[in-house]
């Protein structure tokens, strides 16, 4: 009878703690995301009603060439974009944190990109560097070599994206930060009296102890990289262009909604997303017990 | 003071060490200087350019040969700091600013009491809950938008604040939950246990030892909140249609008209304007940032 | 911990501070509004543009709310991508404005799915007046037969040239009335000078470029019931056009003409003078007249083929009524005072092309700019000659990514122009079933 009362108690202080968030998800959350999952199984064109389809808007997806081709566009994305943003913002983050003098100007300095967001402004300026007549060619001619127009063949464009996401390395950068303000000094002190290299120590002390965070960067990375959006708006006006090159899977999601009015087929794509995306995820955590470090 | 003081220490023990190693540190530091100020140089390329071309007028900005302005003119500015129809940007920087700063509250309170719950107390469902949590950050926003709008237009929230800051207070961003969780993962059991020999209840242990030692989440949550919020563009626009409570990024995209003619000059002039608040509030709380770690070790 | 209580603690004061002053300038305003004795009737209006057009289009609607002060219009306004998801959104959210500005891409994709009001009603009671629209004016607001657009302004598309630089390089103005093969001909020889003729139009605009040449051939895009109105050899003739002039590169390379076409006006191919000719609707004139400080702009009509027919056909930006509006009388006043009043107008001028009202027409004409004038006389002549277009069925963008997609794997060689052709045909079928 104690223990039960105990446990009550417990799981009561818990839901208490938790009570914001369970509001917000039953009458915010659910609702929403409920009713996409039912409209993935009808026809609607989102002014009159919708129509039970059953797994028709499922099935038509696999016939669907440009369907197939933002698969592809989207897998080469994120495995190109997550890992090198990544270890860019873990090296930028170590530099950073090295106690350097004028550190708060340069990370700040390295942040601007990100508050940046997807701003027309950016789409200007990518232009202007991997362009034709771009920053990037007219270095290139110094040295005699010829570029070709990067943002606009349908072999480069695609990674001229992967460079924008690398750039706009910030947040993780931020966070990767804050995870190494968090390992405690001591433990250095203790490494460097024992004669651990710098590199044994990284290896030793600061990748273990910053593993929950490289776990927390490396997921929202993925799925913030599966949901890619603006960027594709920045070389092709939002068109996914040239010949599908940069047809992301949310890009061709939205032109299904909004510009060919079929909500339906784009709700089927975004479950889709969500299933591959929740599976990706179930696995990172699987193999996370073996990599990732708790206080537990 | 801990750790200052073994820093110290730990320097002493580096004076100690021989005059060739130093020599090489100091190599090392130079070059790392040398890396992360041409590093740098990109990075700030676009806001260079960004800047210098607010100072340019329409024709020159892209058809001017030169990076920097022929002559400076401020017209830009002027102009487009006056709006559209008699509300200016005070008014566009002044509900940002609400939003933003509404948002910022609502997401640290709910989101930290939530991801306390989900890294420190055991209850029933815990990881199903912390599943779905994930999961709600899984879908595309293009499809949940119209059941949201839907929902909000029925509970009469279209053209107020409200869509924009509530849920906030409801901890609808998973990613911050996630964020948090992940911190308050990493702080040592042993403080939790020795405060429960005090006898410290959860509310306490939550609110005397959790908080104060997640401070960098915190502040990372702070920071991009803040971002985040004043980026957020679509949102704005879409559940805001008064002038009166248009906001800094819905009246920076007035500016550009993709089927004629955009004031470029005044879209800059604008842009950089709206990004200091960004810069200054990041400036901040990266101090906070810093001394988090000292402000956290100095009582377990 | 200190710190983090006066950070919060500082945040929170200015939270209520911001809140306060926030508060206290959103009850002043209620009152000003709210005191009205009479029977009030609000009703909201939404239009894209950029902030001029802002700026004019509250003007206009303050002068309605002068006239009408039973009235009061609420305005909400964006850029053109967004305008189209937020109207989306809210027609689907069941909060749609009452009056909404309309185009010809998407008035069918409204239309026919039954989020438009039918004005006709409105029309014969003489609350909207189209007595001085001609009536190739009036029929363009109309699909499947049913009126459901007022044309706010009218424009035609058309060919635009620098003439300075036509002189500088001594080659003679294109000709009003030209054919095709004069066009090339025309491109081939800028190409010899020095100059790409013209950016490659083979795909990226279904309409106007690609529809001229197909009615010119007597064709159209679509069928009055919703079908592919052209045949794969027209297709076929186009597209080999524009990869014959892409071999002797008298246009540019598939990558340059990508790059530049989503380019906003002011850096694309023409502006930045990497063509010599440009395909723009007549009303844009004196936006591009502004990019060129020397050198005076001149317009040509759209070629025809050798012995075909005309292709024009109206163009504009017009303004509907949802079908859900609660006030749908007052709607329909204010679209009236729109398009008909001089006090409208004479802010108007040609914001989004020439008046439809022909009286109006001639009443703006004082006040506008000598391109502005150029423009509205171009588009005069050229209405002309204008003969009706069916409307695009439901699917249409969906065609037109088809169609450029098609395009574009000509242009990048990727397929040749027979198998383009033959892909889109196929999908054309698959979309317009």
């Amino acid at each position: 009878m104690q223990t039960f009362k105990k446990a009550w108690r417990r799981n009561a202080v818990a839901y208490m703690f938790l009570s914001p968030w369970l509001i917000g998800l039953l009458c915010l959350s659910l609702i929403p995301m409920l009713s996409s999952l039912y409209l993935s199984f009808t026809n609607y064109d989102m002014f009159s009603p919708p129509e039970w389809a059953g797994m028709e808007n499922y099935t038509q997806m696999f016939e669907d060439s440009k369907y197939l081709a933002s698969v592809k566009v989207t897998t080469t994305y994120v495995l190109l974009s997550v890992p090198l943003q990544l270890m860019f913002a873990l090296g930028v983050a170590l530099m950073l944190n090295r106690g350097l003098r004028g550190l708060k100007f340069y990370r700040a300095v390295y942040y601007v990109p990100s508050l940046f967001g997807g701003s027309v402004a950016v789409a200007l300026l990518w232009r202007q560097l991997f362009g034709g007549e771009g920053l990037i060619n007219r270095g290139l001619a110094l040295f005699g070599i010829e570029g070709t127009n990067w943002i606009s063949s349908p072999d480069t464009a695609l990674y001229t994206l992967v460079i924008l996401a690398v750039w706009q390395f910030g947040a993780p950068m931020v966070i990767f930060l804050a995870g190494l303000k968090q390992v405690p000094m001591e433990l250095y002190e203790a490494a460097r009296i024992d004669g651990a290299s710098k590199f044994k120590q990284f290896f030793k002390i600061t990748l273990p102890m910053i593993s929950p965070i490289v776990l927390f960067n490396l997921i929202m990375q993925i799925i913030h990289a599966f949901q890619a959006f603006t960027p594709a708006y920045i070389v092709s006006g939002g068109e996914g262009g040239p010949l599908d090159s940069t047809l992301f899977y949310t890009l061709y999601l939205y032109q299904k909604a909004f510009t060919h009015f079929d909500m339906g087929y784009a709700a089927a794509m975004a479950w889709i997303l969500l299933i591959a995306i929740a599976i990706i995820t179930a696995i990172i955590f699987g193999t996370s017990k073996k990599w990732v470090f708790y206080q537990e | 003071m801990e750790t200052s003081k073994a820093v110290i220490q730990a320097n002493n023990i580096d004076i100690a060490k021989t005059e060739v190693k130093k020599s090489k540190m100091k190599l090392s530091i130079i070059i790392t200087h040398i890396i992360i100020i041409a590093v740098g140089i990109i990075m700030l390329y676009p806001l260079l350019w960004m800047v210098s071309s607010s100072f340019k007028d329409n024709v020159d900005i892209f058809k001017g040969t030169s990076f920097f302005p022929k002559e400076i003119i401020l017209d830009n500015y002027i102009k487009g700091w006056n709006g559209i129809s008699g509300y200016t940007f005070a008014t566009f920087f002044k509900n940002s600013f609400f939003i933003c700063i509404v948002a910022i509250i609502g997401n640290v309170i709910s989101c930290s009491m939530a991801a306390y719950a989900f890294s420190r107390l055991d209850f029933a469902f815990k990881k199903v809950l912390f599943a779905i949590m994930l999961i709600t950050l899984m879908l595309p926003f293009h499809v949940t938008v119209i059941p949201q709008y839907i929902m909000f237009n029925k509970l009469e929230w279209i053209n107020t604040f409200l869509p924009l800051t509530l849920p906030k207070f409801l901890a609808t961003e998973g990613f911050f939950i996630f964020l948090m969780v992940q911190f308050m993962r990493t702080i040592p059991l042993e403080l939790e246990e020795a405060a429960k020999m005090d006898g410290c209840g959860p509310i306490r242990i939550y609110w005397k030892l959790i908080l104060p030692l997640s401070l960098p989440a915190l502040i990372t949550t702070m920071i991009f909140t803040f971002i985040w919020t004043w980026n957020d563009f679509f949102s704005q626009l879409l559940y805001l249609s008064d002038i009166k409570l248009h906001t800094v990024a819905v009246g920076l995209r007035m500016f550009v008209d993709s089927m004629g003619e955009s004031s470029w000059g005044s879209l800059f002039a604008m842009s950089t304007v709206s990004l200091i608040p960004l810069f200054a509030v990041f400036i901040f709380f990266q101090k906070y940032l810093i001394e988090g770690i000292t402000a956290g070790g100095v009582k377990g | 911990m200190k710190k983090l209580r006066a950070l919060l603690f500082s945040l929170i004061s200015v939270f209520l501070l911001v809140g306060v002053v926030g508060c206290s300038s959103g009850d002043s305003s209620k009152e000003a509004s709210g005191d009205g004795k009479d029977e009030k009737v609000e009703i909201r209006f939404t239009w894209w543009g950029d902030t001029k057009r802002h700026e004019l289009y509250n003007s206009i609607v303050d002068r309605f709310e002068e006239k009408y002060p039973n009235i009061k219009v609420k305005r909400e306004f964006g850029g053109w991508p967004e305008y189209w998801e937020k109207l989306t959104t809210q027609i689907a959210g069941g909060n749609a404005p009452d009056v909404v500005s309309m185009h010809q891409f998407y008035v069918a994709d409204y239309a026919r799915r039954n989020a438009l009001l039918e004005l006709s009603d409105y029309v014969k009671e003489n609350t909207i007046n189209q007595g001085d629209f001609p009536e190739s004016v009036v029929n363009s607001g109309k699909v499947d037969d049913k009126l459901y657009m007022i044309a706010q302004g009218v424009t035609m598309s058309g060919l635009v040239y620098n003439k300075k630089l036509f002189d500088d390089l001594g080659v003679e103005y294109p000709k009003q009335g030209w054919t095709y093969d004069d066009f090339t001909a025309k491109v081939k020889e800028l190409k010899a000078k020095g100059i790409w003729g013209v950016q490659d139009f083979s795909g990226g605009q279904l309409q106007p470029n690609f529809r001229y040449f197909a009615r010119s051939n007597g064709e159209d895009l679509f069928t009055e019931d919703g079908k592919l109105g052209f045949e794969k050899e027209t297709l076929v003739k186009w597209w080999t056009m524009w990869d014959e002039l892409r071999k002797a590169e008298a246009i540019p390379d598939a990558a340059t003409g990508t790059e530049y076409e989503s380019a906003p006006l002011e850096q694309n191919l023409f502006v930045t003078g990497k063509t010599a000719i440009h395909q723009i609707p007549a009303n844009q004139l004196y936006l591009y007249q502004q990019q060129f400080k020397d050198g005076e702009l001149e317009m040509v009509s759209m070629p025809t083929l050798d012995g075909g027919k005309q292709g024009e056909y109206i163009e504009g930006a017009y303004l509907s009524i949802t079908e859900k509006s609660k006030h749908p009388k007052e709607a329909a006043q204010f679209i009236n005072f729109f398009v008909n009043e001089e006090k409208a107008l004479e802010l108007f001028k040609v914001e989004q092309g020439s008046p439809g009202s022909t009286k109006m027409a001639d009443f703006v004409k004082p006040l506008l700019e000598p391109a502005q004038t150029k423009a509205v006389e171009f588009i005069q002549s050229a209405v002309n000659n204008a003969s009706t277009a069916p409307y695009s069925p439901a699917g249409v963008t969906e065609l037109e990514a088809a169609f450029k997609d098609s395009a574009s794997a000509i242009s990048f060689g990727k397929m040749s122009v027979k198998e383009a052709a033959d892909q889109f045909m196929k999908q054309a079928e698959g979309i317009l079933k």
